[in-house]
Order: C-alpha cells, then sequence, then structure tokens
C-alpha cells in the first residue's frame, strides 16, 4: 500500500466520531491562552481534553472554550478531582451540561502524590456512564484484564498510561501496553508520561491507535514547534506501524553480500 | 431572600431564574454547568428554573486540563 493511500485511508474511529490525527492533546498548563491555542492548532489534534472546576466567586476565569470551538477542535471534558466512582459520575454529568457533549476522559485518582488512576472506582463508574450513554474514555494503568472488564462494560476506548501524569518519563509500561494493544477490540490511546516525540513515536510503532500529549508539550521551551514535533512524531510512527517493522535478531545479519570478492581477485 | 453560590451567602431581593443568576454574577453561560441542592439542571431548563429561598447553588466551569 502507498503511504499516500495510509494517509487517506487511516481515520481513527472512536464512539461516533473519526479523526485524521492520532494525536490527541491537552489544554492544561500553558503560560498563557494564545499560547495553547497556537499550539493546539499547530499539533492538528481534533480532540482536545478539559477540566471542570467549581467557579470560584471571587476570580473571573478565563474563557478557553471560544477560541477552542472556534478551531473545530472536539471536546474530551475529564473527571479530574473524582476521588471515587460516584464523584466521576457526577462531574461526567455536569461536564456534559457545561460542554454539551457526551464524551467523557474518565479519571479517578486519589492519591495526590503519583495520580495513579484508581481501578475498582474507574470500572464501576464506566459501567455507570456506559450505561447513562456517554462515551466513555478511561484513563487506566496498563493493565490488560482491566482493559478487558472497560472494553467489555462499553468504553469506547482505552487510555493506558505510559508513566505518571506529568512526569515526562516516557513508556514505563511497554511490555504490557503490548498485551493490551494486542488483545484490544476497541481503540487503546497512550495516555500520560510521554515527554518526548520519540516516545510518542515509540508508542504509535507499537501499534497504539492514538497518544494523549500535555505537559511535554505546554511545559515545552516552545509549545508551538514541540507540537508540530509531536504531530510528526505520531505521523511517523503510526506509518511505520503500517509499513511493517522488520524483525529483531539477537545475531548479526549482513546487509551486503558476503562473497569475500576481494580475496578471489588476488 | 438569602440562598448559597459555592457555599458563600448571597442575598436576592426577587425570585429569579437559573439564567438570570448567571447573568447576575457575570458569568459565562457557555461552559458552566449549574446545580441546586446537589441536582444537575440541564441547560434548557435553566430559563425555567426558579430559586428558592435557602437553595444551594453550585456552580462549575470548564477550564483548561489534561
Amino acid at each position: 500500500m502507498l503511504f499516500k493511500d495510509m494517509k487517506t485511508n487511516d481515520q481513527l474511529i472512536v464512539g461516533d466520531k473519526s479523526f485524521s490525527s492520532r494525536l490527541f492533546t491537552g489544554t492544561g498548563k500553558f503560560n498563557d491562552q494564545q499560547t495553547m491555542v497556537a499550539a493546539l492548532k499547530a499539533s492538528q489534534s481534533e480532540l482536545v481534553t478539559m477540566a471542570l472546576k467549581r467557579v470560584d466567586m471571587q476570580h473571573r476565569d478565563d474563557d478557553i472554550l471560544a477560541p477552542l470551538i472556534k478551531n473545530g477542535m472536539n471536546l474530551l471534558p475529564n473527571t479530574s478531582g473524582a476521588r471515587n466512582a460516584k464523584e466521576a459520575v457526577f462531574a461526567a454529568e455536569l461536564a456534559r451540561e457545561a460542554l454539551q457533549t457526551n464524551w467523557v476522559k474518565l479519571e479517578i485518582h486519589p492519591d495526590p502524590k503519583y495520580l495513579l488512576p484508581d481501578p475498582i472506582e474507574t470500572l464501576k463508574a464506566a459501567e455507570m456512564l456506559a450505561n447513562k450513554g456517554f462515551i466513555v474514555l478511561p484513563y487506566i494503568h496498563a493493565d490488560p484484564v482491566l482493559c478487558k472488564h472497560l472494553e467489555a462494560a462499553g468504553c469506547a476506548a482505552v487510555m493506558p498510561l505510559g508513566a505518571p501524569i506529568g512526569s515526562n518519563k516516557g513508556i514505563k509500561t511497554a511490555d504490557f501496553l503490548e498485551i493490551i494493544i494486542e488483545q484490544a477490540n476497541i481503540p487503546v490511546v497512550v495516555d500520560a508520561g510521554l515527554g518526548s516525540p520519540s516516545h510518542a513515536t515509540l508508542a504509535m510503532e507499537m501499534g497504539a491507535d492514538a497518544v494523549l500529549v500535555n505537559t511535554a508539550i505546554a511545559v515545552s521551551g516552545n509549545p508551538v514547534a514541540m507540537s508540530e514535533a509531536f504531530a510528526k512524531a505520531v505521523q511517523a510512527g503510526r506509518q511505520a506501524y503500517l509499513a511493517g517493522l522488520g524483525g529483531q535478531s539477537t545475531q548479526a545479519v549482513a546487509s551486503s553480500p558476503l562473497t569475500a570478492f576481494l580475496e578471489a581477485s588476488l | 431572600m438569602k440562598i448559597q453560590v459555592n457555599e458563600q451567602p448571597l442575598e436576592l431581593t426577587d425570585n429569579i431564574t437559573i439564567e438570570q443568576l448567571l447573568i447576575h454574577l457575570g458569568k459565562p453561560l457557555i461552559g458552566s454547568a449549574v446545580a441546586v441542592n446537589q441536582s444537575i439542571i440541564t441547560r434548557t431548563k435553566w430559563t425555567e428554573t426558579i430559586i428558592n429561598e435557602g437553595d444551594k447553588i453550585s456552580l462549575f466551569q470548564a477550564i483548561a486540563g489534561g
């Protein structure tokens, strides 16, 4: 298959939407709104995450929504801050009202130090939200068994972590991501911990359907340039995956013919 | 009439709707969600839901996040 055909036909389907870009992005941690919008545009991302918070009555928050909607981005509200399934369902229902979408990035991480997701509460919440008609994308540890439970619960995708949120450590869960990818019948989006474009490429080469990146772009020296780098990295990794990587060998395998022609000419 | 909005006491002279309250407080209608006494009020009901004495209003707003 020609790469041109791959690009044209290689749409990612999640729930009821189709995406040309396999790079999902977050909106947090940018220095200012202008930089955020410019970086998200440069990323070519079509799905961006948002959070919800209780309004501070003393201060006025920036309206970050308008520029995102204006640029045609699909919104993926998260349930960050929820400590259990009940709170996550409440947060998802609030987000549905606030953003008029039934998509939700389900995240329940009660521990503030490592922000590791609670698998039991996440599964409970996923079942409840799927039954209520939400398109559920749960943020989870790279646990293949949990992923199958979430798939059976009706989730639209799973979002296993590469490393703790915001750590930029890269893919520390590679062996388990491989199992998840091999077994999944729904898209696998590697989320959290991807700190550089090469991490994103690796995830895509492994066969991940998409990646979600926030911190690595937002806190970089030049978020707009870093967004472009991630976009290219994701495309490169996807292209390599579709092309089919060559097998590995413990011994050297010669790339030139070993005909010993020098000896023969003596 | 005394109510609470996000735990802050607020005194209103008239019975007003949810939508009127948001406008009164200068909060955006887009990107907001409202619960009255822990029950979420859907956006389509904002113009007809009247706030009553003692109601505890919770206002939420979409913000940047990952």
